[in-house]
């Protein structure tokens, strides 16, 4: 195969060096078009990715590195700015509320994200095939996903509040008419997962269903032919093909049940914290520190503190999965 | 096909590379953040002055808005100076981050309004100015005896309050007279209020309701029962006096009415504060709340019918209550602190004729309060403001022996607050909860070094 040589600008030898060797060429096209064509294409890829790259500088790394910055100093929240080195995160160490708070954010994490898994999941198996009045079911489960979180907590409230709530009126035959949801200390935090999962189970839905969509499904139909009922279906094709985005759910909904908008949102809404300090998430009491104390450096240390972690774990994670790569098995 | 391999195209290590490298950039803007933030007293001569608020210019356009209106626009006629209000709803000026991230910012409001439980946060910072020099001759002595020592540092004024806002306890005619009750029955004792709460408890109403949820206004509507025992968060010594008898019953009264059903664990609708939500609702038949619920039931509630107690007392203890209010302030760092002390002095504290009647309109037409200054409590007196039941027994019978809301720090309240919600809500022992509070206060104590707390 013939393969032209074109000059390439700016790689001719000079006079007194040695000629340079030619590079290696590549199939039909030049190296210097080839070059050209894929500084073009990385040009495109820069500009495609801009405004989200140029959102996450700002919403995100920014005030990850600005926390980082302020948690250095103790600020007084007017004005007064004094560097204290690595006082706050001392400080971490022996706040017993702090330690009290992560107890809750663990207890919380550890019962929501499964939950929350499971009932995304199911779902989407659920409304995963055509049938009269899919879309209706879709869109229905989804609702609460655009509702405000507030919003949200506030209609809880009314179906949840001592007895007088829909809840505990639909108990009272049962004997549960005086459960207090949002009042007793043990129940509380359940009531918080449940309302939680409520709000997301739709989302992950989502998520599982375009899952569902991409698994071929001439899988499933040789499986069929081959006498395969339901669950060796599931367990054999469906489950093994899903777990990239599995794996993608797991992931959010553990950022989301430490720093999600539930963490704070919705504990703002429905119990402020209380009853008893057990529902103050790390994330609220980190909200409690700057706004209720002037404790900016010290909530600076705390959000960094937390960032971190939850870079390691989702790090391990990637690690353990090799980035996600489960289709290199 | 994979790009990272080949020159030109996005590798992960150059995004890295390019990541660090501005990340480096930003955290070296932290020093500029604090040389940002750090304004000096402010000195400026500014012509507009913000004044932040939680009245008006409200959407629905209210009695109370009109009132915030018409103040800004009579001084805005008369002066040079101008007033800009700005609105904020009352959830986000209570308990959103809308003040707070001003003031860190450094760019708080000229004016805006506090409560007690937040002023030792403001003094402290630094950001309040001196009312003192711009208040007319008397205008101080007009104020009601003891209204003006929250607000008051070292013989200096730093907040005029605009009302005075009593706690009682309100109960539902229609419930007492379906349990068999009559105002005879009205609880004077602790023992006798959960006594008569347990009679007036069935399947779908609580007899006795107060504050559940952790916050300022919990630990406010909590205070009096402490004081009724004769303890006090901090002593005059300087020290803790959490852990002793009277705030061990206090938290135990509490704990009791929840304990026994008589109380509710989560109160309805925005919290205790709301009598419409809970009381004319009937989710409860007595709750605690404050002369501000007057005019909610009168709004919102108009045939609902109601009576109103001063708070029980313990076996052997004195009757207080607390006695809440807001009060404007000048920002010490906004754009001209002198003027906009003149604007408060102007607004709240005019001995004239005008203005006595621009706060007898305030406190008892467009709201239901206890006015701040004795002229204008007498002006609203003549006028026939507290004729109304509600209202007469607040005169006559709760405000007598109240004592201001108390300005403790933010760390002092939390330990108070911690304390109340272990007992109340969590089923800890009285006396543990607040040995645990006291140690926290004091340590807090021992190297706290602004203003008086009182």
């Amino acid at each position: 195969m013939t393969v032209v040589q074109r000059p390439q600008p700016g790689r001719t030898s000079r006079p007194g060096l040695p000629p340079r060797p030619a590079a290696a060429p590549r199939g039909r096209i030049s190296t210097g078009a080839a070059g050209a064509r894929r500084r073009k294409e990385a040009l495109a890829a820069y500009a495609f990715i801009a405004p989200d790259l140029l959102g996450l500088l700002v919403f995100v790394v920014l005030p990850m590195v600005l926390a980082l910055g302020v948690s250095l100093y103790e600020v007084d929240g007017f004005g007064g700015y004094t560097f204290v080195g690595l006082d706050n995160f001392r400080l971490l160490g022996s706040d017993d509320q702090f330690w009290q708070s992560v107890k809750v954010t663990a207890t919380y994490t550890v019962a929501f994200v499964p939950l929350c898994f499971l009932a995304g999941l199911g779902l989407a198996l659920l409304v995963r095939d055509h049938f009269p009045g899919v879309g209706a079911v879709r869109t229905a489960l989804f609702a609460p996903h655009v509702i405000s979180l507030i919003v949200v907590g506030v209609v809880w409230q009314f179906l949840l509040v001592d007895k007088q709530g829909a809840v505990p009126g639909l108990l009272r035959p049962l004997g549960g008419g005086d459960v207090s949801f949002l009042g007793d200390p043990e129940l509380a935090r359940w009531t918080l997962v449940g309302v939680s999962v409520w709000f997301l189970m739709g989302y992950q839905m989502l998520i599982f269903l375009g899952g569902l969509k991409d698994i071929p499904s001439e899988f499933t139909d040789a499986a069929m032919i081959d006498g395969a009922g339901s669950w060796q279906r599931f367990r054999h094709i469906t489950w093994p093909l899903l777990k990239p985005t599995s794996f993608f759910v797991a992931v959010n909904s553990t950022i989301g049940a430490v720093t999600g908008l539930q963490a704070y949102d919705l504990v703002f809404a429905l119990t402020k914290g209380g009853p008893a300090g057990r529902t103050t998430t790390v994330v609220y009491y980190i909200y409690q520190q700057a706004f209720t104390f002037n404790h900016y450096g010290y909530a600076a240390a705390l959000t960094t503190a937390v960032v971190a972690f939850l870079v390691l774990a989702t790090g391990l994670m990637f690690a353990a999965t090799r980035g996600g790569r489960f289709h290199v098995d | 096909m994979a790009y990272d391999n080949q020159p030109g195209a996005i590798s992960r290590r150059s995004m890295l590379r390019a990541g660090l490298l501005g990340a480096t950039l930003l955290g070296s803007g932290v020093p500029l953040l604090s040389a940002c933030g750090s304004g000096d007293q402010g000195s400026g001569d500014a012509k507009e002055l913000v004044f932040w608020n939680f009245y008006g210019p409200n959407p629905d356009g209210n009695a109370q808005s009109k009132w915030f209106e018409d103040l800004a626009a009579k001084w805005n006629a008369n002066n040079d100076v101008k007033i800009k209000l700005h609105y904020l709803p009352v959830s986000e000026y209570l308990g959103g981050t809308a003040l707070q991230t001003a003031f860190s910012s450094g760019a708080g409001p000229d004016i805006f309004i506090i409560s007690p439980g937040d002023f030792l946060r403001y003094y402290n910072g630094g950001v309040l100015t001196d009312l003192t020099p711009h208040l007319g001759a008397g205008a101080k002595d007009d104020f009601v005896d003891g209204v003006l020592d929250t607000r008051t540092v070292e013989g200096k004024v730093f907040g005029l309050p605009m009302e005075i806002e009593p706690l009682a306890m309100y109960y539902s005619t229609d419930a007492f007279e379906k349990a068999g009750l009559s105002e005879g029955d009205l609880p004077k004792t602790w023992d006798q209020l959960l006594d008569v709460g347990r009679k007036l408890t069935d399947d779908k109403r609580f007899g006795l309701l107060f504050e559940t949820a952790p916050g300022y206004y919990q630990n406010f509507t909590w205070y009096p029962f402490m004081w009724q025992g004769g303890a006090a968060a901090v002593g005059p010594d300087g020290k803790s006096g959490f852990n002793s008898d009277a705030v061990h019953k206090a938290l135990g009264l509490w704990g009791d009415a929840v304990k026994n059903g008589i109380a509710p664990k989560k109160t309805q609708g925005d919290g205790g504060g709301n009598a419409v939500a809970n009381l004319a609702s009937g989710f409860c038949a007595m709750q605690q709340t404050g002369i501000w619920s007057v005019s909610q039931l009168e709004t919102d509630a108009k045939d609902f019918r109601y009576g109103v107690f001063p708070l029980p007392t313990p076996t052997g203890g004195t009757y207080t209550t607390d006695m809440g209010g807001w009060a404007f302030c000048a920002n010490a760092k906004g754009g001209n602190p002198q003027a906009a002390a003149k604007f408060i002095a102007w607004a709240l504290g005019s001995t004239d004729a005008e203005g006595v009647e621009r706060m007898r309109q305030w406190n008892t037409v467009v709201k239901t309060n206890m006015p701040s200054r004795k002229s204008v409590k007498e002006a609203a007196t003549k006028a026939g403001a507290f004729e109304k039941p509600a209202l007469k027994t607040f005169m006559e019978q709760v405000v007598p022996g109240g004592r201001a809301e108390p300005r403790y720090t933010p760390e002092v309240y939390k330990a108070i607050s911690d304390a109340i919600q272990a007992t109340m809500l969590g089923g800890a022992v009285p006396a543990t909860a607040a040995a645990d509070a006291a140690g926290k206060i004091d340590a807090f104590l021992s190297g706290y070094k602004g203003a008086a707390i009182l």
